[in-house]
Formats: structure tokens, sequence, C-alpha cells
């Protein structure tokens, strides 16, 4: 029983194409797990579901009903409702109240009725904070009830967040990433209570995560998307040990032979440097969220050292608590033997630690010449951009085009140009390949390994690990906040299940069946069309044994067949 | 405390407020009265923004014009159809309210700044060409304004300085009232919704909530609310001219707004005050000798005095006057409380949603 069949569905955003053709079904009952590496649309396709953004082509049908023209509001009203990945409680409310306004906009209600406070209003008022305090109970939630929910720590306020999806009693549960931010414990527990949620609830769910450990053990059914395509769709089990699903998350195989005997000979020579970045027990986070803990590394001179991990792991926050974009909470941050600790960023760059940030912080309406200029301006130094055409001969060619209209990786050209304009010792760069093709991703590489010719050392964050890995002479594998195991490339790449396992997450849970197929217990018989009267009965007999009503018809189905 | 004993303490608290705040200015002078009646009607004025911003978030710099649009259909209801004084102030009311909505239309895709440009526009619109425009003169009555000479309520002369406290005590009991369902607004389902607007537009609109029309809802009825008090004007004033519905005043009733603590429903009393009374004292007690020297605190002085203030309260009080008053007073509270019942759990939690409800 399909509840939302997706066809063909296009998202362009000027000329690059997020969606591609993508068709999705999702069956009453089931939990379908959706994931990717960064950029492959999931959060796109989430957008299109819930009515942010309207798909350029393609059909959406929800329950027989067309969702290409529904406004976010009636979508919520046919049943659709959904979390976000950056939270979006009303912060200036207690969760209560979070959960009552869906309750009552979905509701007639009258504003006027409201402020005069008619029993009418009063009324229904009094049904939905009794629905509300439902709803945090079963999500062990009550405690919190009377509580803002900007006071609250961003664990408890994911749960809310499911809590007020749940309270406009929707069909289908959209989840965008529920486990970010989440230790390995909590994730355990997230993938219990949804479980609880779809049995209590009857709900359908679109799960979309980053964090395989959360996705593949909860979902019935999973698709994964690349480049804005299904890449590939099964049950958990297979989809774990599909080749495709791996290389895309952990890049494509590297084909050629990497040039081993340079590299190995280079890391022994520079294992003697002193370090140039040193950092010690770093912790960092946002508001009451602490992303990282407990970090240490170092980074020697001419040396270029991965971060890799999964999404949320804390690579990024890792590199802008060492440039300075935020305030450690403690640990060391040393440079070049000076104490940079909680200096401001621009104080940092001029020591020579240049940050290239996640978006590549372009101005896109400089023209690439002007981008570079501006450095050594800013530095006081004469501009130096013969070095840079040198390293980046197609900038030269581009020079007079403003930033903006550069595809992306002419962007991170200049971004990356940018960055040795101001003559640095450390170059960052976190997440250069995201949004970019395979081969625009190589070049890119080889440009990093060019920077090392340099002298410069380098730290990437990085999501193609293979690539990562071939031109880093270490690196650092990020699990949760901290780092799990460091070594050298060469030695973390012959270990791949070692890295798989930090991406992928752990053992499968034995996945019932085939997979594409919901429990019929869960089938919601309040929405099958019936006599009243056979509805009431089969309620009140599951009433009475304690059962889903759904389970009760199937068995009674069961003994009229026999 | 359950809904229905909170809400007869509200009721208990506006009509207490009525019976003091009507009385108040008995024994003062016809120019302190004046200033009393004027402190309401810009009172109105503030309550509507503490509606419209501090309930929705939305930003309006023209709400001085929608009190402008209920002073001119008031006085045009009054003084070209002859109708009742309350019939006047219904038409006020609407056309007011009408025009927020179409003030509400750009906000629907705008907000922040570039909202707060365009109703400055608008305000700007309305106080050169409409207000002083001949071409408007069946509103405007001209460049002499509308005179409201006999014009009567309850059976009462309500038109002249005479009658001056009649026309407060009416202006009084509205805006105890109007207050009263401003608070009840907050907790209700109505008021969430707008509360979730403010806070998220975003999950508002995929809860359930229609964007398109809780904003305009809230634009025009704070638009309603400042042209009630608006539709006052000619009783307290005796004629209508554009110079007090100006842009400047706009600015002002916003910046005071922020002042007084733009979410909290008493902050448009105290505002109202603040705005009437203070240039009033200014001009009349602001000059004099001190120790030789001659000193003249003019209204102008008042205009700076906003400023200054502004900025002294967004940093000390960030949540304006009466916000941070709240808290404060609530916080000792609290702590007198766990002092009395010492041992006891503390009790942040109930403590802090307590001071969620509005005083």
């Amino acid at each position: 029983m399909t509840m939302l069949r997706l066809r063909d569905l296009t998202v362009k955003f000027g000329g690059i194409v997020a969606l591609d053709g993508v068709s999705l079904d999702i069956n009453r009952g089931e939990i379908l797990g959706l994931i990717g590496p960064n950029g492959a649309g999931k959060t796109t396709l989430f957008n299109c579901i819930s009515g942010v953004i309207r798909p350029d082509a393609g059909s959406m049908i929800f329950d027989g009903r067309s969702l290409m023209f529904a406004p976010p509001h009636e979508r919520a009203r046919l049943g659709i409702a959904r979390t976000f990945q950056n939270l979006q409680l009303w912060g200036s409310m207690t969760v209560q109240e979070n959960l009552t306004v869906p309750m009552d906009a979905l509701g007639r209600r009258n504003t006027f009725s409201d402020a005069l406070h008619l029993p009418f209003s009063s009324y229904a008022e009094r049904a939905s904070s009794e629905r509300a305090r439902a709803i945090l109970h079963v999500l062990e939630l009550d405690q919190y009830a009377r509580t803002l929910a900007a006071d609250l720590p961003a664990g408890i306020q994911r749960r809310v967040e499911i809590g007020r999806a749940l309270a406009g009693r929707p069909q289908l549960l959209l989840l965008d990433e529920p486990a970010a931010g989440l230790d390995a414990h909590e994730t355990k527990h997230l993938a219990d209570l949804l479980h609880t949620v779809r049995e209590r609830f009857h709900v359908s769910m679109l799960l979309v995560d980053h964090d395989m450990s959360l996705v593949l053990p909860v979902s019935d059914y999973v698709y994964v998307l690349d480049f804005g395509k299904v890449l590939a769709k099964g049950a958990p089990a297979s989809i774990q040990s599909d080749p495709k699903v791996i290389a895309a998350y952990l890049g494509e195989e590297s084909a050629k032979e990497p040039k081993q005997n340079g590299t190995v000979v280079a890391v022994t020579r520079r294992h003697d440097a002193a370090p140039l970045l040193e950092v010690k027990q770093l912790a960092a986070g946002y508001g009451h969220l602490e992303v990282i803990r407990n970090v240490s590394l170092a980074v020697r001179q001419g040396e270029v050292v991965a971060c890799i991990g999964a999404n949320g792991a804390g690579k990024t926050t890792t590199l802008r608590a060492i440039s300075g974009m935020i305030h450690p909470r403690s640990g060391r941050v040393e440079f070049n033997g000076r104490d940079i600790t909680g200096k401001t960023a621009e104080h940092i760059s001029r020591e020579g630690l240049v940050h290239v940030p996640e978006g590549r912080g372009l101005f896109p309406n400089l023209s690439v010449e002007d981008t570079l200029r501006l450095v050594s301006n800013s530095l006081g130094k004469a501009p130096d951009l013969a070095t840079a055409y040198r390293l980046f001969p197609k900038l030269k060619e581009r020079r007079n085009q403003a930033v903006g209209t550069l595809s992306g990786g002419e962007q991170q050209m200049v971004a990356l140009a940018r960055a040795v304009l101001a003559r640095p010792r450390l170059v960052m760069v976190d997440e250069m390949s995201q949004g970019l093709a395979p081969t625009v991703v190589r070049h890119l590489f080889e440009i990093i390994r060019m920077m090392r010719d340099e002298g410069i050392a380098v730290l990437i964050v990085e999501q193609f690990v293979e690539s990562a890995l071939d031109v880093a002479d270490r690196a650092y594998v990020f699990e949760h906040g901290t780092i799990g195991h460091s070594g050298s490339a060469a030695e973390l790449r012959a270990d791949r299940k070692l890295i798989s396992g930090s991406y992928l997450g752990g053992g499968v849970r034995a996945s019932n069946g085939n997979g594409h197929h919901a429990d019929p217990a869960l089938m919601e018989v309040v929405s099958v069309k019936m006599p009243a009267t056979l509805k009431r009965t089969l309620e009140e007999r599951a009433e009475k044994e304690g059962r889903p009503t759904g389970a009760v018809m199937m068995e009674l189905l069961g003994r009229v067949k026999a | 405390m359950t809904w229905s004993s909170r809400l007869t303490v509200r009721v208990l608290l506006a009509l207490l407020a009525f019976a003091v705040l009507a009385r108040l200015p008995a024994g003062l002078d016809i120019g302190f009265q004046f200033d009393a009646a004027l402190a309401v009607v810009w009172g109105f004025g503030i309550l509507s923004l503490v509606l419209l911003t501090g309930y929705v978030g939305q930003v309006s710099l023209c709400q001085a014009t929608f009190a402008g649009v209920g002073a001119y259909a008031a006085g045009m209801m009054v003084s070209t159809y002859h109708v009742s004084y309350l019939i006047a102030i219904a038409v006020a009311v609407l056309a007011a309210f009408l025009l927020g909505v179409v003030v509400g239309l750009p906000a629907l895709r705008l907000s922040g700044i570039t909202l707060a440009i365009v109703t400055l526009g608008i305000a700007l619109v309305f106080d050169r060409y409409v207000f002083q425009d001949a071409a408007f003169a069946w509103f405007t009555g001209g460049s002499a304004g509308w005179r409201v000479d006999g014009a009567r309520m309850f059976g009462q002369q309500m038109d002249s300085s005479r009658h001056l406290m009649a026309a407060y005590t009416v202006l009084v009991a509205l805006f105890c009232g109007v207050a009263l369902l401003m608070v009840n607004l907050h907790e209700s389902g109505a008021g969430r919704r707008f509360r979730a607007i403010r806070d998220s537009e975003l999950a508002a609109s995929t809860m359930g909530v229609n964007l398109t029309r809780y904003k305009l809802l809230a634009f025009g009825m704070s638009a309603a609310i400042a042209g009630l008090g608006g539709s006052f004007y000619p009783l307290v004033a005796g004629s209508v001219s554009p110079q007090p519905f100006w842009l400047f005043t706009s600015l002002q009733l916003a910046a005071i707004a922020v002042l007084m603590g733009v979410r909290y429903v008493p902050a448009a009393a105290l505002g109202g005050v603040f705005m009437a009374f203070v240039p009033d004292v200014l001009t009349r007690f602001g000059h004099g000798t001190f120790r030789g020297q001659t000193y003249d605190i003019s209204f102008d002085w008042f205009q700076i005095a906003v400023g200054v203030l502004l900025v002294v309260q967004l940093i000390l009080l960030p949540d304006g006057v009466w916000g941070d008053l709240r808290h404060r007073v609530l916080r000792a509270a609290k702590h007198a409380r766990l002092g009395s019942r010492a041992g006891t759990q503390a009790k942040g939690q109930e403590t802090r949603q307590e001071e969620v409800r509005l005083a």
C-alpha cells in the first residue's frame, strides 16, 4: 500500500541539478531510510516533500492527492509532519506549548474566540494539552513539559521536535538527521524510540541521516542517493555490503597505484621535525552542545594530514576551534611554538595559519584577480599573483571573471590560491571536494600535493576518504566528537575495515524477510473505509486485548480464510 | 493555577487598573489631563507594536500612520456624515484594519530590515502625500483638518476640553479591555501560532500554521488597535492635523516600545505615559536658572533622551524596562519562596515557566 509516491522528481538551483529524476515509494507503516554523502540531495528531497521548495518536474502523490502545489501548512493538514536538522523549536515557548501549536493549527480555531476565551476555545485548549501530555509521556519527556524549549540540551530538543511533529496526528513523519550531534549511546536510544513511536502512533517514517548506525538497524528499506540520483535501494543488509554504496561514501577506489615509495620516504624524513601545529585535549562546541572533546593532533612542517570520519563527528568544529572562528572551551593550540589558543581568527591567520572554510567563503561579485589582490593588500605585501597563476594556470584565463560565475571546482581553486597568497605555513581545507565531480576532485588533490611540495603543510577534512588517504601522509579518524584512530595513510588504507566501520556503523540487525514490507498489524484501520459499526467493534476488541487494531483485523481475516 | 482562576485574576486586575487610571488625572490641570488622554492614544500605538513585533516578530515603522488613518476616518465620519461617534470609531478601526492588511502583504515575502524600510516608505507616503495633499481633502479635511464640535458618545458631550475627562474615561476603559484581550491572546491557541511565527516561520508553516492568514491578521489587528487609539484623537485634541502622525512619531513609537519591553502588554501603558508626559514636562519645567546659569531643556532634548535611553536599555535591560523589572521581581520572589521552604527542591523550572506568562 503506497502512501507517498514520488516520480521523476527534479530540482534545479540555477545550473546545479540537486535532484535528477528521483522516484521513491513509501508504504504505510514503514520506516524508510534515506542515506547518501554530503550534497547528494537528501535535504532537497526532504524539502520537496514538506513543501519548503517546489520541484521543477515530476510528481508527488500522497494518499491519492497531488502535493505539487500544496503549501506547507496544507501538507501538514494532509498528515505530513517533519523535524529539522538545525533545530527549529519555538524557543520562547514551553515544551508543552510547542506541542499544542500544531494540534490547534490543524483544528478550526478562531483568533477572536481565543482572545475572548470563549467556552469553545477553552474546550479545545483542554483537549490539546491532554494530547500533548500523552505524547510527552510516550517520548519520556514528561519532566520537561514546562521548560522553555530553548533551555533544553540539543539531544532533548531533537526528541521534542519528534513530539511536536507527532502532535499534528501525521501519517507520515519526515525525520531530518535526528541523530546529528548525538553520541553512540543516545543514538541507540533514539533507534529504540523510533520503533516505539511507529507502534504507538501508527506513523510511517522517512528517515534521513548520515549516521548509518541509526539508519541501517531502524529502517525496513533503504534508498541511497548520490549526485541527486537514486544510487541503490534495498534491505539494510544488502545496502551495507553494496560496493556502489561503499564507493559513494568512501570515495572511489584509487585506480592508479599511489607513489608509495616517495610518500613513505617523505614520511620518515618528516617524522623528526618538531610539530608545526600541536593541538592538545581540545574541546569546543556551540551553545549547549559540546561537539568535540579531548581532541589531540599534530601537523609537522611540510606534511599533509587528513581528518576523516562520518558527518557530525567533529572534524569541521576542530578546524574552527584551531583557526579561532569559535572559542575553544578547554585545551591548548600551539602553532609554530606559540600558544594561539583562543586568539582571534585575524591574529591566527597573520601567524601563517590559513583556514579555507567549508563553502569556501568567497565574495561572489569580486573578480578572480581582485579576490587574490585583496589578500596581498590586507597583508600589506605586494601582490604576488605569479605564484598563484603558476599553481593555478586556469585562474589566469579567468582572472577578470566574477568569482560567483565560476564553476564549483574553479571557485575552490580561487579559495586555495587565496590561501597560498597569504604565504602560510599551514593551510586547513574543509570539505574541499564537497559537491564536486570526481575528476575535479582529483585535480584539486593534485594541487594539494603541489602545495606540499612548496613547503606548505596542509590539514584537510574530507568526505572522499580514498582520495584523501592517497595524498595524505597521516590521518586522524574522528568518531563522535573525538579521535578514534590515527596512523599513517598507508596503514589506514590497508585497514579499510577500520574506516568503513566508523562510517557505515556496526552490525546490522537481522532483517525480517524481504525488507520492503510493512507489518500489517500497524496498518491504520482508522483510515480504512469500512462500516462504522465494524470499525468500532474492531477497535473495542483491540483495546480490550491491548493490541493494535490492525493486528486484530489480520487475525480475523486469517480465521475467515482458514 | 487553573485557566479559569487565572482569567478571573486578569479580569480583576483590568478592572482595578481602570478604576485607578480613570481617577488619576482628575486633580491635574487641563494641560496634564490632555497629556493623560494623549498617553492612552499613544499607549494604543505601542500596544499595537506589542502584538505585531512582540508576539508575531514582524517589524513595522508605520504604526503612527495607522493611528492617523483612524483619526482622519473618525473625523471625516463625524464632520462629513454626521454619524454618532461610536460609528465613527467603528469605521476608523475598520479602515485601519484594511490598511494594515494591505501593508501586511509585503511582509509575506519580506522580513527584518527590508520590511522595516518598506513600512517606513508607507509612513512617508502617508505623511507627505495622503495627509497633506489636496487630492485627499475629502479624507483629511484639507489644511484646516476636521473639527468634531458636538460629538457625543453614550449620550454625553465629549467634544471640547471641558469634556476631556469623559473621553479619557472611555479611552482608558477601552485600553484596559484591549490589554486584557491581548494578554488572553498570548496564552491562547492563536497567540501560540503568532509566537510560533516569531520563533521560527519555517517550523510554523510546516506544522500547519497558515503564514499568509496569520501574518495578514496580525498586521490587520495591529493596525486596528493603533487606529482605535487614533480615532479618539479628534476628541482629545479638538481637531486633526497631520503633524502628530508624521513619520517621526512612528519611529518614536517603535523606539519607546522597545525601550519599555515590546513583548509585554503593561509596557504599552508605561510607554504611552512616557511619550505623552515627558516632552510636556520638559517644555514646562525644563527652563530656568540653576546656580546663576540659565538652562533650557526643551522638547528637542526628549528626542536625544530617547536615543540615549534606548542604547542604555539595550545594554542593561535587554528585555525592556518592564520585561527586566518583571524578571527581577520574579527572581526575588523565587528566592524568598526558596528561603522560606529551605530543603525543598529548587523550583527553577516552575519560575521560568511563570516568567513566560505575561503579567
